[in-house]
């Protein structure tokens, strides 16, 4: 069978790459978050993997809905690129009236009965002492997400582990929905 | 001369130069006085925590280079342009680089210009600027980087260009994982000299080797605190330039965190703004002074 190549989306800033992650996904286009290939990397970098044939399409809506492209890449379909592991690195602990969620370098603490954030822990980027500041005293599934206020891939990181706390703190209190 | 490098997290702080001073609710940097949360927030709790340290220590406050920034990147320009600038002029003989925007050509170019002065300060990267330097494959032009377990991890996973990609990922502190991912990062170039890997047991690690491990006292309620690893930072900044030998630097510096910690009786909730006064007492009990 004859090997499809893949489209690279990457971006200047990663905030631009995190809009385009909802946007394409929200449009239904089939996409992969990956690591841009050495030459494009800056510290802080999330590329978007796009089929050939969707490429066009995609770009179209990104430019529609302004986000800033830096460049789009064409490789053959057996280039390995790193995907993005968020998944795999939670991790809960329970301090008693406290549960501390962490994914990958980033944590969340909030209380258990309230759902109130108490500390923000982690990250390296500038967005990430703003976000503690704005999500701090919040309360889960009520204030602003890290993703609303987020620029980089650490609040990218954070999104994820607050997700986990919302999660945890719905089923603590029997609620739906993230 | 030590000079503390970083980013605040607030829109339209122009970027200041000068002398730091920390009163225990106000932080002084040249003319530009924070308050509020802006005194310890990311760059301005490790500014607070060494300004605590030499205090106690007796010795010569730190000096600043700070900008707004919220995470777009102009200031973090700002920041980079100025010292490219002007590093030359500062001389600094210690000078720690903290929570910035990753960027390649004028981070480059910064340690490229340090490169070129007479006397070279000792290079310290955490947060932003350890993940940028290990990024960029310079790691190796720094001194001492203070990585948490996460991103011992990342400085360990030669392939990886954030902690989000990292393959292996170690959440805790292990008598055997530490030491392998130390000599892993050191043995890639991806890890320079020195190193305290910040956690529950603290390791200082010394060409890729654990030369000492801190763990007394132990506060388990420290994790959670956002910026308890900026303060080791801001600690150990602060006794190098001092003229401390750097391992013992470092070894006090994890010692002093915690007994501030001890002192502090943090919960959960507890702030790193509640817990930064604690340093310039529990330094004075450490080194005895």
């Amino acid at each position: 069978m004859e090997e499809k190549d893949k489209a690279l989306i990457v971006f200047d800033y990663i905030y631009h790459a995190m809009r385009a992650k909802h946007v394409l996904e929200e449009a239904g286009f089939n996409i992969r978050e990956v690591a841009p290939p050495v030459d494009y990397r800056t510290g802080c970098d999330l590329a978007i993997e796009v089929g050939t044939d969707d490429v066009d399409a995609a770009e179209d809506l990104l430019i529609e809905k302004d986000v800033l492209i830096l460049d789009i890449l064409f490789m053959p379909s057996s280039t390995s690129l790193t995907p993005i592991y968020l998944t795999k690195l939670i991790k809960v602990v329970d301090y008693g009236d406290y549960i501390m969620v962490r994914c990958g370098n980033m944590k969340i603490t909030f209380v258990k009965e309230t759902g109130k954030i108490v500390n923000i822990s982690g990250g390296g980027c500038p967005d990430i002492p703003y976000l503690g500041m704005k999500l701090y005293g919040t309360v889960l599934g009520e204030g602003p997400r890290p993703r609303e206020i987020g620029k980089t891939i650490c609040a990218y990181t954070c999104e994820h582990a607050y997700e986990k706390a919302l999660e945890i703190f719905n089923e603590l209190h029997g609620k739906k929905g993230k | 001369m030590l000079l503390l490098v970083g980013t605040i997290p607030m829109d339209g702080m122009p970027l200041t130069f000068g002398k730091c001073e920390y009163d225990g609710s106000t932080l002084k940097i040249g003319d530009v006085v924070l308050e509020g949360q802006y005194v310890t927030l990311g760059t301005a709790a490790m500014i607070c925590a060494a300004c605590e340290t030499c205090n106690a220590a007796g010795a010569e406050l730190p000096y600043a280079c700070v900008v707004g920034d919220t995470g777009m990147g102009e200031g973090n320009k700002k920041l980079f342009d100025y010292l490219i600038e002007n590093i030359t002029e500062i001389k600094p003989s210690v000078m720690t680089l903290h929570y910035i925007l990753p960027t390649k050509d004028l981070f480059v170019k910064l340690v490229d210009t340090i490169d070129t002065l007479e006397k070279r300060p000792f290079m310290i990267a955490d947060a932003g600027a350890l993940l940028n330097a290990k990024a960029v494959g310079i790691s190796r032009r720094f001194d001492m980087f203070t990585p948490d377990p996460g991103e011992l991890s990342f400085l360990a996973d030669k392939e990886a260009a954030h902690p989000a990609y990292v393959q292996h990922f170690i959440f805790d502190v292990d008598q055997t994982e530490v030491p392998k991912l130390s000599k892993q990062a050191y043995n890639d170039g991806n890890a320079p000299k020195y190193m305290i890997v910040k956690a529950p047991v603290d390791h200082i690690i010394v060409d890729g080797k654990v030369a000492a491990v801190v763990n007394e006292p132990n506060v388990p309620t420290m994790e959670p605190i956002g910026g308890t690893g900026d303060t080791i930072t801001g600690e150990s900044s602060a006794l190098i330039s001092t003229g401390m030998p750097v391992e013992k630097a470092c070894e006090m510096a994890c010692k002093i965190n915690r007994v501030a910690g001890e002192m502090a009786q943090p919960i959960p909730a507890t702030t790193i703004a509640q817990f930064i006064p604690f340093i310039g007492k529990a330094t004075k009990k450490v080194l005895a002074v």
